[in-house]
C-alpha cells in the first residue's frame, strides 16, 4: 500500500514536471481535477459510478492473476455481459423489479463466464496461452457487439446503431436522483469482500494462490489446475461480466456499439494499483474513477488535454510495476512464454 | 598464489564473513569446508568478484583483484562452477557454452559444440545431442557443462562449489581425477565442500570456515573426519543413526510392479519394480536422470504411467504415501507462501484444515507451530515467509510436512543434497523414527554413503532399470559399477 502511494506521488510528480513544461500551472490542474471529481455532490457521486465498472474489472484480473492466469480479455468479457443482459432486458416488463434486475445481473455473469470458461478450457485443454486467447476474445467480443446492435438487436426504428431499450422493471435501483448513484456499487463492494472472502478464507482460494505463485508446486501436490484454470477464468469472466450488466441495467439501458472505454484494461492498473488484493481494489477503483471524472473539468477550466489523465495512469502503472518486481516477474515470464521468439533473444530462467 | 586478507562481509546485521584469510598456491588442490552459512560461497564470490567484500582485499599472484568485478576476476584467471548450475534454461547447451572461452569470435555454434565436445571427451564425458535446451537437461549434465564452460576459459584458479553431489561414485573417480589433473598443470583449485571424506583424499590443504570465520588451516596428513566435523559444527556431532536393521518389519507397505513409462518416446522406466515392507528405510541409488524424477512424479500423481501397478497395504486412499520432491525451492514449497500455507499444499494436511471448503487458518497455524516445535525448525513463527528460511531450515519443514501427513509410506528424493551435517542429521533421525514407529520410507539418493548408513535393503537404477542389490554388493565399488549398468 504504500508502495503504491509512493507510485502515485512520483507520477504525479512526472506529471507536475511535464505541465510546468506545456506553460500549464500544476497547481491550477491538479485543483480542478480535484474539484471535478469530488467538488459537488454531482461529481463526486459521478466518481462513484465511474468507479463501479472497474471495481468488477479490477475483481476479474485480480481472481485471475492471483492464480497466475494473466486474463487480459475482461473487456470482452465486459462487452458480452452488457450484449447478454442488453438481449434479454427488453422482455422483462411483466416481471417484478427485483427479480429482473437479479435476471439481468445473472444473465450478465453467464455471458462473460462462458467468454472466460472458453479461454480457461483452451488453457485446460489444448495449453493455450490465455494472454493470446483473451486478447483475441476481446476483438471477437466488440464485433459481435457491432453486429448486434445493426443486426438482430437493433432499435425497431432502424434508424439508429443502438438496441430496444430494455423494460423499465429492469432498471437498476437509483439512490438520489437525479444523480447517477445505484445499486450497482453496493453490488460491486459485495463483489470485493466476496473475491477476498474466496481467495484468503477459503480452501479453494488457498488453492488458487498456491497455484498462482507456484504452479509446478501445486501440480505435484494434485492441486486440480486444469479444472481450477477453467472455473478461475470463467469466475473471472463472470465478474467482468456483471459490469457490463450493470453499466446496461443502471446507466445506458441500451446496447451502443461501445460499450467499454477499455474498463478492461484499466481494470489491470486498478487490480496492479491495489497489489491483486479485493478489498484494496475498492480504493484503488475510486482513485482511477476519480482521475476518469475530474479529468473533464480539468479540460475545461484549464485546457489540458483529458488524455493526460491516461499519461498519468500509464505512469503509475509502470512506476508501480518498477517498485513491486515479484508481481512483474510473474507477469514476465507469462507474457515470455506467449512469445517464444522474442524470449530467445533476452532470457532468465523462467519462473514457473 | 592466490591470497584473501583479512575478508570481512556484512549482510544487514549478519556477519557473513569476519576477518577472513585464505590462501591457495599453484599446483595445489585446497578444499575449503564449512556448514551451511558458514561463509564458503560467500568468500569464494569475493574472490570471484561477484560480490565486493567491506574490508580485506584478494591477490593472484601479487596482482591486486579489482573488487566486486567479475569480469576483471574472470580476465585475470578466476573461473567458478557455481552450486546450482548457472545457466540459460532456456537456450540450448551450445548457446549456453559459447558464453564461455570455446567462442573465439563469429558465434560458430558447430566451433563451439566440437570444441566442447573434445574438452568432455578428453574428461570422459559425453554431451547431450545438439541444439537440446537447457530445461530438458538433468542435473547432472549441467553441472557437467559449466564445469566445461569453466574450463573454457582456460583458468588459473578454478574455483568448484560443491561440484561432486550429483555425479556418481564411477564419476567421481574420474572427476578427482580430472582436479588432479588440473592441478598438475600448475592450476589452482579450490573445492568448496562439506563432504569431509572428499576434502581428505583429494586435497593438498584444507581450511574449515566456521561462522564467518576461519577456525583451522590443515593437511589431509595431520586431521581426520572427526577433527573436520567437530571443527565445523563446533562440537562433536550426535552419532549418526545406523541402517534400519530392524528384521522384524511388518508386511508389505508399498508394492510397485512391472512399471513402465516412456518420456518423448523414450523408455526412462523399464518394467520397475521394488516392494517396500512396514518399518523398513529401503534405498534407491543412481545416478542423476536414470529414471528417478520420472519415478517420482508417477508416484506423486503428477505423470502417467503406460504400464505397472502401484498398491499399497489396506486402503489405496492418497493420504497412504507421501512424496518429498528433489527440488525443495521449485516444487516442494511455495517460496513466497508462509510456512504455515506450505504446510497445508499437502493434500491430506489441506483436508485436516477444512471445514466444509472453509479453510481454518487457526488450526493450520496451530498445527504448524507444533511442527516447528517438534522439529526445531527456526523460524519466527508461522506466519513467516518460507524463503526466508535456511535451506536447512525449508528440508526440515518439507519433511515435517511430509510426517505430519500421518501417511504409511514416504517416498524422499535427495533430500539431504544441500544440506549441512546437522540438517543432514536431523532429517536422517526424523526418517529413522518414522521408519521405526512401523512407516515405510524410499530413499532416492545419488549419495551412496548417505544410503549405505541409512537403508536395511538397496535397489540400483540405471536407465530405467531397478534392481535390488544383495547384501555382499553393499560396497561403494560394486554399488558404482551396478549404478553404471553394469549387470545382466
Amino acid at each position: 500500500m504504500i508502495r503504491a502511494i509512493a507510485a502515485l506521488a512520483l507520477a504525479i510528480a512526472i506529471i507536475a514536471g511535464a505541465l510546468l513544461a506545456l506553460g500549464a500551472s500544476p497547481l491550477g490542474v491538479m485543483a480542478a481535477l480535484a474539484q471535478g471529481a469530488f467538488g459537488n455532490w454531482y461529481a463526486l457521486t459521478d466518481t462513484v459510478v465511474r468507479a463501479t465498472p472497474l471495481i468488477f474489472t479490477g475483481l476479474a484480473i485480480s481472481v485471475s492473476f492471483s492464480a497466475a492466469l494473466w486474463n487480459i480479455g475482461a473487456d470482452g468479457q465486459l462487452v458480452m455481459g452488457a450484449i447478454a443482459a442488453g438481449a434479454v432486458g427488453p422482455y422483462l416488463g411483466g416481471w417484478p423489479r427485483p427479480l429482473a434486475i437479479t435476471l439481468m445481473m445473472a444473465v450478465g455473469a453467464a455471458g462473460g463466464a462462458v467468454w472466460g470458461g472458453i479461454c480457461g478450457w483452451l488453457r485446460a485443454r489444448r495449453d493455450t496461452n490465455e494472454v493470446i486467447s483473451t486478447i483475441m476474445m476481446n476483438f471477437v467480443a466488440a464485433q459481435l457487439l457491432s453486429w448486434v446492435v445493426h443486426g438482430p438487436l437493433m432499435e425497431p426504428s432502424r434508424a439508429y446503431p443502438a438496441s430496444t431499450p430494455i423494460a423499465e422493471n429492469a432498471h437498476m435501483y437509483m439512490f438520489m436522483p437525479p444523480s447517477r448513484l445505484n445499486l450497482g456499487i453496493v453490488l460491486a463492494v459485495a463483489a470485493a469482500i466476496g473475491c477476498w472472502v474466496l481467495l484468503f478464507k477459503t480452501a479453494i482460494g488457498f488453492e488458487m494462490r498456491a497455484m498462482g505463485r507456484n504452479r509446478r508446486a501445486a501440480t505435484f501436490f494434485g492441486i486440480p489446475i486444469a479444472r481450477l484454470s477453467v472455473s478461475v477464468l470463467a469466475l473471472s469472466g463472470a465478474i467482468a461480466g456483471l459490469a457490463g450488466a450493470v453499466q446496461v441495467s443502471a446507466i445506458t439501458h441500451r446496447l451502443y456499439e461501445k460499450m467499454s472505454p477499455g474498463w478492461g484494461f484499466e481494470g489491470i492498473a486498478v487490480a496492479l494499483v491495489a497489489r491483486l488484493h479485493p478489498l484494496g481494489i475498492i480504493a484503488s477503483a475510486l482513485v482511477f474513477g476519480a482521475l476518469d471524472n475530474g479529468s473533464q473539468a480539468m479540460q475545461r477550466a484549464q485546457g489540458v488535454s483529458a488524455e493526460l489523465v491516461q499519461v498519468i495512469q500509464a505512469l503509475v502503472i509502470m512506476i508501480l510495476l518498477a517498485f513491486d518486481t515479484p508481481l512483474l516477474a510473474r507477469l514476465g515470464g507469462r507474457l515470455r512464454r506467449a512469445m517464444p521468439i522474442a524470449a530467445r533473444s533476452a532470457e532468465e530462467p523462467s519462473d514457473a | 598464489m592466490l591470497r584473501a586478507t583479512n575478508i570481512t562481509k556484512r549482510f544487514d546485521e549478519v556477519v557473513a564473513l569476519d576477518r577472513a584469510n585464505f590462501e591457495a598456491g599453484p599446483a595445489e588442490i585446497h578444499a575449503l569446508v564449512g556448514e551451511n552459512g558458514a561463509g564458503k560461497t560467500t568468500l569464494m564470490n569475493i574472490i570471484s568478484g561477484r560480490l565486493r567484500q567491506d574490508e580485506g582485499a584478494a591477490s593472484l599472484d601479487g596482482i591486486d583483484l579489482p573488487a566486486g568485478s567479475a569480469l576483471a576476476a574472470l580476465k585475470a584467471g578466476v573461473a567458478v562452477v557455481n552450486q546450482s548450475p548457472m545457466l540459460f534454461e532456456r537456450m540450448t547447451w551450445e548457446e549456453n557454452l559459447a558464453f564461455g572461452g570455446f567462442e573465439t569470435g563469429g558465434f560458430d555454434l558447430a566451433a563451439v559444440a566440437s570444441r566442447a565436445s573434445e574438452l568432455a571427451h578428453s574428461l570422459g564425458f559425453s554431451l547431450p545431442p545438439r541444439a537440446s535446451l537447457i530445461e530438458e537437461r538433468t542435473m547432472a549434465e549441467r553441472v557437467r557443462l559449466e564445469i566445461l564452460r569453466a574450463l573454457s576459459f582456460k583458468p588459473r584458479v578454478l574455483i568448484l562449489d560443491e561440484p561432486t553431489g550429483v555425479l556418481a561414485p564411477s564419476e567421481l573417480g574420474a572427476f578427482l581425477d580430472l582436479l588432479r589433473r588440473l592441478r598438475a598443470e600448475g592450476r589452482i583449485i579450490v573445492l568448496i565442500t562439506h563432504k569431509l571424506g572428499e576434502a581428505l583424499s583429494v586435497a593438498d590443504r584444507i581450511t574449515v570456515l566456521r561462522q564467518g570465520r576461519v577456525v583451522a588451516k590443515t593437511t589431509p596428513a595431520e586431521t581426520s573426519e572427526a577433527e573436520l566435523a567437530r571443527l565445523m559444527i563446533g562440537e562433536l556431532p550426535e552419532a549418526p543413526v545406523g541402517p534400519s536393521s530392524s528384521r522384524h518389519e511388518g508386511g508389505p507397505a508399498l508394492s510397485i510392479r512391472g512399471l513402465s513409462a516412456r518420456r518423448d518416446g523414450r523408455l526412462v522406466l523399464d518394467n520397475v519394480s521394488i516392494s517396500l515392507r512396514a518399518g523398513e528405510i529401503a534405498g534407491l541409488a543412481g545416478v542423476d536422470g536414470n529414471g528417478q524424477a520420472e519415478l517420482v512424479d508417477i508416484l506423486a500423481g503428477v505423470r502417467a504411467r503406460d504400464c505397472g501397478e502401484i498398491s499399497f497395504a489396506g486402503d489405496q486412499d492418497e493420504a497412504a504415501m507421501t512424496v518429498i520432491p528433489e527440488d525443495r525451492d521449485l516444487v516442494g514449497l511455495v517460496l513466497d507462501m508462509t510456512l504455515w500455507e506450505n504446510l497445508v499444499l499437502s493434500r491430506p494436511l489441506l483436508k485436516r484444515t477444512t471445514r466444509r471448503g472453509w479453510l481454518d487458518r487457526k488450526e493450520a497455524m496451530r498445527l504448524c507451530g507444533e511442527m516447528l516445535a517438534r522439529f526445531r525448525i527456526r523460524a519466527p513463527g508461522p506466519d513467516t515467509i518460507a524463503a526466508t528460511l535456511s535451506g536447512g531450515n525449508r528440508q526440515r519443514l518439507e519433511v515435517a510436512r511430509a510426517i505430519a501427513s500421518t501417511p504409511r509410506v514416504i517416498v524422499a528424493h535427495n533430500i539431504c543434497r544441500g544440506l549441512d551435517l546437522a540438517g543432514t542429521a536431523d532429517v536422517h533421525r526424523t526418517l529413522a523414527q518414522f521408519a521405526a514407529s512401523g512407516g515405510a520410507v524410499l530413499l532416492i539418493s545419488s549419495d551412496l554413503d548417505e544410503l549405505v548408513r541409512m537403508c536395511g535393503r538397496l535397489y540400483v537404477i540405471s536407465r530405467g532399470r531397478v534392481r535390488e542389490a544383495a547384501p555382499d554388493e553393499r560396497n561403494p565399488e560394486t554399488l558404482g559399477m551396478l549404478m553404471a549398468g553394469k549387470w545382466n
